[in-house]
């Protein structure tokens, strides 16, 4: 296969970059501007996109004649398309003006105009990514805040490590970026002795909130299992060890959301909403006399999702009140996720593409931080960063590996939203969202 | 009290802190001295002083190793809505007291009419007698409950505290202020404006001076003329063997011995009492010491008739004789408060699921019983309710 007898898996990999080029859809798209009649975006989704504006059209007329908060807010969601579908018909025509200049008699207009091209196939290119942008639908939890919740995977103390390493890394970062948080939970195992290299302690489970509407959306890459490759500050004999830890990203809801909405907690057909006579709540007493007999402060509250099996337990204030509040949260956050998460399922069973292929889940590794090489490289997008304290301080290092895996999803739902369309006008099914 | 075996120690000192081995005598394992650490930190955090934190918490941690509560340590107990602020010489609230306080708020307010009634002349009022107060807690989290929903609906709340300790009357008019500083009740500085039609007092009174019953009866009428809705108790209820045995350390030496055990002169001013009968004298010598606050308690429902009635007890067998006082407590107990509709509650009434209730027996007879966990309270409600 290669050349050379041995190759360090480094330089393989920079190899094979080289060597099969990674699907990129975007780019084939765009490059192949030339001859296709429609550049930037593929036949299809201009179709769906020219389908919904005339929709808007429509949509705005009839609210001129009389005004529907339903029609409007429809006509908002979809104004996005119709905008940018204005700009990409008005480049579009400018092209064509520019092909007819180019087969003029004028040589000096034709040389104008052969200047003018390049730029304009590429303003060309951009307005169509834009559209394929506002084509992809938008993530139903994207404007909210978000939980992320840090849990060392199996194994040793090395995991849990780690996991200190991540929580303190996603708190610079925000700290950087200048979201709030709130640390939730933030719970040492008491199980091990020593502490960690860096002074990080051994921990158990780690509950963030970043508050910052939107941050859901900002952090729903992050999801995914941890990989670390180092040699642990236990270890004697200067062995590499490879843990995990996962992180759980959840939409957490506005505290304030008003009736109606998708957070609304008290509506049934809400993410959000939990039957409360599903959930078990059990404090955490000693057993015995109790009552005046015993002042001990015993203020955890476990709760338990019976249908999921889904728990949650909380110990962190000295109020079992606040206590319920937050276990009530991280619950309904979790259960909005599964329910999220199995909607989804459902859904890429029945379009059964070949994206099902590219579907990240839960189980799978997202990122390897190798402390030897001084790496951090993203599974997803292929980024390599080699800058390992700036990313673990939550510095530009982590948010350029964060941008690249935002431009992965963002291909991502691009290529679902094509394939749907595809799959639609092929089998002239009823086409859908 | 078992031994804590050394390698414990060398665990809180290797994983937790070296405090940690201090404290952890008195906390008894290991996850309550990390938790307790961890507060006696945010509280320093929160609270500035010129003293050097580290120095606080190392004082904080010595009187913790000796054994004092931690509330008491840190001067304060969340709960339910409000923070309640401990001193020693007043009883420290406790969880099931909070459970069982945030059920009977969440059932006062089902029985709240949303929107004054438009064809009752007067608006509907609700009036909380708490006897024992305390350190007002009872009184506080029902109050902290219970005004929004008054003030919205135009009733009429008002909140009245007993104590026999003058400190515990001092410490619970202090957490009226404490929690109107932190804003988790409404001020009570506004009370003279008409629009606040909202009350709490305390008042350091004797449940067993002979002209308690009069003083309460005139002082409530003095006001308006109003029945009580409410009568929330929870008394001295432990006996002097259950003191010596069953308390926790903690508890007996640092709490004080007023609130939890009744006393024998108790037991001779109720039997002397004019109001008490010949029935209710032989009931009265006849029952335990421990149990004489609810044989007065009983008496005095008698006489001010209040719609609801919650005492808390020490266990499932203290239920069952405060059941029995009812049944057979002099003429007219039983009538009142008839035995169908009484309730037990334990420990943990369940108020994320107010339909969960059994019949079950308690001392031979068949009595509703609400939720999990060791018989914490009786709750008796009015026949024409």
């Amino acid at each position: 296969m290669l050349a050379a007898p041995w190759v360090c898996r480094s330089c393989a990999r920079s190899l094979r970059s080289f060597g099969i080029p990674r699907p990129r859809l975007l780019r084939r798209a765009s490059t192949n501007g030339a001859t296709d009649p429609t550049p930037g975006i593929p036949p299809s989704l201009l179709e769906r996109a020219r389908k919904i504006a005339a929709e808007h059209d429509q949509l705005s007329a009839s609210l001129e004649a009389n005004f529907d908060p339903k029609t409007a807010k429809r006509a908002g969601e979809i104004s996005r398309v119709a905008a940018a579908l204005r700009e990409f018909e008005r480049a579009r025509t400018g092209l064509g003006e520019l092909q007819t200049l180019l087969t003029s008699d004028d040589a000096e207009m034709r040389e104008l105009a052969q200047d003018d091209l390049e730029a304009t196939k590429a303003q060309l290119a951009d307005l169509g990514h834009n559209l394929s942008v506002a084509l992809s639908p938008k993530h139903p939890f994207a404007d909210m805040p978000c939980l992320i919740e840090i849990h060392p995977g199996p194994g040793g103390t090395e995991g849990r490590f780690f996991a200190d390493t991540i929580f303190h890394m996603y708190q610079a970062y925000c700290a950087n970026k200048g979201y709030r948080t709130r640390v939730v939970q933030y719970e040492a195992s008491d199980s091990d002795g020593q502490k960690g290299s860096e002074g990080e302690i051994a921990l158990q489970e780690a509950v963030l909130e970043v508050q910052e509407p939107g941050a859901y959306a900002a952090f729903r890459g992050e999801a995914g299992m941890h990989r670390v490759q180092r040699v642990p500050a236990t270890e004697k004999s200067g062995r590499t060890h490879t843990s995990a830890v996962a992180v759980w990203v959840l939409p957490s809801f506005p505290e304030n959301s008003g009736p109606g909405t998708a957070s609304d907690v008290e509506n049934p057909d809400s993410d959000f909403y939990i039957d409360p006579a599903e959930v078990r709540t059990e404090t955490m007493r000693a057993r015995g006399a109790g009552g005046q007999h015993v002042n001990k402060t015993e203020s955890a509250i476990r709760l338990t999702h019976m249908p999921t099996g889904t728990t949650v337990s909380m110990q962190d204030s000295r109020s079992q009140a606040s206590n319920r509040v937050s276990a009530w949260r991280i619950l309904r956050s979790r259960i909005a996720a599964q329910k999220r998460e199995a909607r989804e399922e459902l859904t890429r069973s029945m379009r059964s593409s070949v994206l099902s292929q590219s579907q990240i889940t839960r189980g799978d590794k997202i990122r390897t931080y190798n402390y030897q090489q001084d790496r951090c490289t993203d599974h997803r997008s292929g980024m390599d960063v080699h800058n390992l304290p700036d990313v673990l301080a939550g510095g530009g290092s982590l948010n350029k590996i964060m941008d690249s895996v935002q431009t992965w999803l963002l291909d991502r739902d691009i290529q679902s939203v094509i394939a749907e369309e595809e799959a639609a006008s092929a089998g002239d099914k009823k086409g859908g969202k | 009290m078992p031994r804590l075996r050394p390698a414990l120690f060398w665990r809180a000192r290797r994983t937790v802190s070296p405090l940690a081995t201090l404290i952890l005598p008195a906390c008894r394992d290991l996850a309550s001295a990390a938790n307790e650490l961890r507060w006696m930190r945010e509280h320093i955090a929160a609270t500035p002083s010129p003293m050097p934190s580290k120095m606080r918490l190392w004082f904080m941690c010595d009187q913790r190793a000796k054994g004092k509560p931690l509330q008491y340590v840190l001067g304060s107990q969340p709960f339910g809505h409000v923070d309640i602020k401990c001193r020693p010489g007043v009883l420290i609230p406790r969880p099931e007291t909070e459970a069982y306080t945030t059920e009977l708020a969440r059932l006062l307010l089902s029985t709240l009419p949303p929107q004054p009634s438009s064809d009752s002349p007067q608006p509907t009022s609700l009036n909380i007698l708490d006897l024992c107060s305390g350190a007002g807690c009872i009184a506080l989290e029902l109050y902290a409950q219970l005004q929004p929903a008054a003030q919205s609906g135009g009733h009429a709340l008002s909140v009245l505290g007993i104590d026999v300790s003058r400190h515990a009357v001092q410490l619970a008019r202090e957490n009226v202020a404490h929690n109107a500083r932190l804003n988790l009740i409404p001020g009570t500085t506004t009370a003279t404006s008409p629009n606040n039609n909202a009350d709490i007092r305390f008042e350091q009174a004797d449940i067993f001076a002979p002209d308690f019953e009069e003083r309460l009866v005139s002082n409530n009428q003095s006001q308006t003329q109003k029945s009580w809705d409410v009568l929330v108790s929870n008394p001295p209820y432990i006996s002097s063997r259950g003191f010596a045995r069953d308390t926790a350390r903690s508890v007996r030496n640092h709490e004080p011995r007023l609130a939890l055990t009744p006393l024998q002169s108790h037991k001779t001013t109720t039997a002397a009492a004019t109001t008490t009968t010949e029935s209710q004298q032989q009931t009265i010598f006849s029952s335990r010491l421990e149990d004489v606050f609810y044989a007065r308690i009983l008496a005095l429902c008698q006489r001010l008739r209040p719609k609801r009635v919650l005492l808390e007890v020490g266990s499932m067998q203290q239920a069952a004789r405060v059941v029995d006082m009812v049944a057979g407590g002099g003429p007219g107990l039983a009538e009142l408060y008839p035995l169908q509709r009484a309730e037990v509650w334990r420990d943990d009434p369940r108020h994320d699921r107010p339909d969960d209730c059994r019949q079950e027996s308690v001392g031979g007879r068949e009595i509703r019983v609400r939720g999990f966990g060791e018989g914490r309270s009786v709750y008796l409600c009015r026949a024409d309710v």
